[in-house]
Formats: C-alpha cells, sequence, structure tokens
C-alpha cells in the first residue's frame, strides 16, 4: 500500500515539477507576446490616433473585458531618457496635450457554439468607425465569415440603434450572413451593441472634454 | 491483440490499416467529426496526433517497469496531460502563428481515448522501441483517417479544399455540419469494410 502511494507521488511529483518549470520558463514571454498582439490590434482600430489609453474595465457575459480612450496628440515631444536597465540614453516620444479623437470598446457576444470576443471602435459622437474579430469558435465554413471584410464593413458608420440584424437586403441595418444568422446577431447585437452603449453611459457625461 | 510478437514494420502497417483507430477499432470518434470539416483542420489534428501518440507511448514504455499496475491508469493520464500542456506552452510562446490555428486542436488530445488505449494495451507491455513504431503507427493511421474524412467532407460541403475552391456552385452544406460528419464516417466505414470483406477475405470491423 505504502508502495503504491510512493510510487503514485513520486511520479506526480516529477510530472508537476516538469510542468512548472516549462510555465516558468515560457510564461513571461507568452504573456509579453499576447499583449503585444493586442496593443497592435487596438491600434489598427484607430490608425489616425497617436496612443490609446485604458479607461476601464467591464464585464459582458461575466468574462474580463477593458475599454480604451483614443488619443491623438495635441504636440509630440521627443524627450531623452536614460534606460534604466542598459544605463544607455534613448529617446521617447512624450505625448501634450492630448485630445480624444474616439473610444474602443472590447466586448464578447455569445455566438453558435462559442463566446465572439470583438473589438469596436467609435468616433466622440459614439459612431461606429471600425469593427474587428479577435476569436471566436463558430462553425468553420458558415459562422466564420464573420470575419470576413463583406460583413464587416457594414459597420462603419452605425449608431447604436442602427445595429439590428435584418435577413436580406438592408441599406441603414446590419445584414446577416447566409446560414449563420445566430453567430451575426451575436457579433451585432450583443458583442458589438452592447460595448457601444456601455461607452455611451460610462462616458457621455464627459465627452466634451 | 494478436500474441505472436510482430516485427517493428508489421506494428506500423498494423496501426495505419489493420487497427486504424477511426475505421477498424471505432475509438477517437468524437474529433473525426468535430474537427473534419477542412482538410486544414484535419491534417493539423492529425500531425499533432502523431506526435503525442509517439512521445506518450515511448514514456510508458521507458517507465513500464516503475508503474505500478495499479494505479497505472492515472499515471497515463498524468502522461498524456503533460505532453500535452507542455506543448501547448512552447506553441503558445514560440509559434504563436500556428498555435493560433490549431491551439484548440492540441488542447483536445488530453481526451483521446485512442492514445490512452494504445498505452494500456501496447506500450505497457512492450519494449521501447517495438512501443515508438506502434505509437507512430496508430498516428498515421489516425493521420490517413482524417485526411480522408476531411478530404470528402471539405470538397463536398464547401467545394473546397485547404480553402482553394475546386468546385464551382451550390455545395451540399450539410457535409461540414455534424450531420454530415456522422454521414461521412459512416459511409467511408462501411467502405473499408466492404474492401476488407471483398478483397482480403476478413470480417469487417465487427468481427475485429
Amino acid at each position: 500500500m505504502v508502495k503504491i502511494t510512493l510510487n503514485l507521488v513520486v511520479i506526480y511529483l516529477v510530472g508537476g515539477l516538469i510542468m512548472a518549470f516549462v510555465y516558468a520558463k515560457t510564461s513571461p514571454i507568452m504573456f509579453q507576446k499576447a499583449k503585444e498582439e493586442k496593443e497592435a490590434a487596438l491600434r489598427l482600430m484607430m490608425p489616425e490616433a497617436d496612443t490609446v489609453v485604458k479607461l476601464g474595465d467591464w464585464e459582458p457575459h461575466e468574462k474580463h473585458a477593458e475599454y480604451y480612450a483614443a488619443q491623438k496628440c495635441g504636440e509630440l515631444k521627443i524627450i531623452s531618457v536614460n534606460d534604466e536597465k542598459t544605463g544607455e540614453m534613448k529617446e521617447e516620444k512624450e505625448c501634450l496635450d492630448p485630445q480624444d479623437i474616439g473610444y474602443i470598446a472590447e466586448g464578447y457576444g455569445k455566438g453558435y457554439s462559442s463566446y465572439i470576443h470583438v473589438l469596436a471602435s467609435v468616433d466622440r459622437n459614439f459612431v461606429v468607425q471600425k469593427i474587428s474579430i479577435l476569436s471566436h469558435g463558430e462553425t468553420p465554413g458558415l459562422g466564420d465569415e464573420i470575419e470576413k471584410d463583406y460583413f464587416l464593413n457594414q459597420f462603419q458608420g452605425k449608431s447604436a440603434d442602427k445595429l439590428l440584424v435584418i435577413k436580406g437586403e438592408t441599406a441603414d441595418k446590419i445584414q446577416a450572413i447566409t446560414g449563420a444568422t445566430i453567430s451575426s446577431r451575436a457579433v451585432t447585437e450583443d458583442g458589438v451593441k452592447n460595448g457601444v452603449t456601455m461607452l455611451k453611459e460610462k462616458l457621455s457625461g464627459g465627452v466634451e472634454g | 491483440m494478436s500474441i505472436k510478437p510482430k516485427s517493428n514494420w508489421e506494428l506500423i502497417k498494423n496501426g495505419m490499416f489493420g487497427e486504424n483507430t477511426i475505421f477498424r477499432m471505432a475509438i477517437s470518434l468524437c474529433p473525426s467529426i468535430a474537427v473534419t470539416n477542412g482538410m486544414k483542420n484535419g491534417v493539423a489534428l492529425g500531425v499533432s496526433v502523431v506526435f503525442v501518440q509517439t512521445m506518450v507511448n515511448l514514456t510508458v514504455s521507458l517507465l513500464r517497469k516503475f508503474i505500478h499496475p495499479k494505479i497505472r491508469i492515472p499515471i497515463f493520464m498524468l502522461i498524456i496531460a503533460g505532453y500535452v500542456t507542455i506543448i501547448d506552452m512552447l506553441m503558445a510562446t514560440y509559434a504563436r502563428a500556428i498555435y493560433r490555428e490549431i491551439g484548440l486542436y492540441i488542447q483536445i488530445i488530453v481526451a483521446f481515448a485512442s492514445i490512452f488505449a494504445r498505452a494500456e494495451v501496447f506500450a505497457n507491455k512492450n519494449k521501447v522501441f517495438s512501443s515508438i513504431c506502434d505509437g507512430f503507427g496508430m498516428g498515421v493511421g489516425f493521420l490517413l483517417a482524417m485526411i480522408v474524412i476531411s478530404f470528402f467532407r471539405e470538397l463536398l460541403g464547401k467545394g473546397e479544399l485547404f480553402g482553394v475552391s475546386i468546385i464551382a456552385g451550390n455545395p451540399l452544406l450539410i457535409m461540414i455540419l455534424p450531420a454530415g460528419g456522422f454521414l461521412a464516417v459512416g459511409l467511408l466505414m462501411g467502405f473499408f469494410n466492404w474492401i476488407d470483406m471483398r478483397f482480403f477475405g476478413g470480417k469487417g470491423a465487427s468481427g475485429v
């Protein structure tokens, strides 16, 4: 009995140690890369902005999501900073007098077989500028059409009350993808619309800043 | 399982055809339906399985003298889950582009009946090199099955292969939906049984 227990304990300890070692080695690099990818995606949402600043957190579908302000600098000042690690001087840009030109919300929409992770950017009047799908697990061949430009481009210039999915031709609302109405709805009426509405509620007081 | 020892080549061939995971043993059928709606998915999962299956067989065979028979099941679980977790972490760090495509499939390998079955049936009782051959053969057999199923499903369901358009016109949408997976696997299994009985004098999958 003791022998069996020892056998199990030893093997599990060794296995656990190996996994812990790999995790310790890889996770800092992995989180760094994931952060960089998200920042790159955020910059793409508002190419004309100079910086993207985090404003706060919210929880759609009990998941953690963030929202951001896209800012244009009144003046870019280049300053020299002493890098603490290398001791060398390097140039860094300092943003003076930043102006909010729009906002970006991260959101989740409950789709056919997954939560669809979206980003939506709006201008200062909360009209959608651009949306992008960060990740999803919808049916390949049907639901994954939500990644295609012909669907995503429909969102530009829509305010929150126009974010409705219509089956068939529509000029001022969002046209559903054939065979993927649930995924289309999840992106439009859940992910993006809730994100835009949330931004409006939280920020409409301070828009004029 | 036959009792007489087989040569290494026979072991590989056995895994690929004689005891093909999906068409002959009828295990690991979930991924054969869930992940075969496109060639790219099928091949990605198949290749991952070849690797994990071979490594798990190697490890189990190396450790077979240390594993107490009464607790072999939890230990096999640890070995499989350990490999999958480590590959998952390594890919998420160093191969993010591939990880975004097949990361999901790597994670579902943890629950693969076929890998578990080979650890229990074969690697636990045989020498290291034979176990490697067996694992590799089983993995390749799985890969071949995935290729055949996803070939028909993607071609009929989307008119494409590897995302490249082959047939114009309206495809049979049902083939890339779950129902089409059952149809494809069932018909192909029947077809291979027919070949086995017609040309090799076998008894079909039910006779194994």
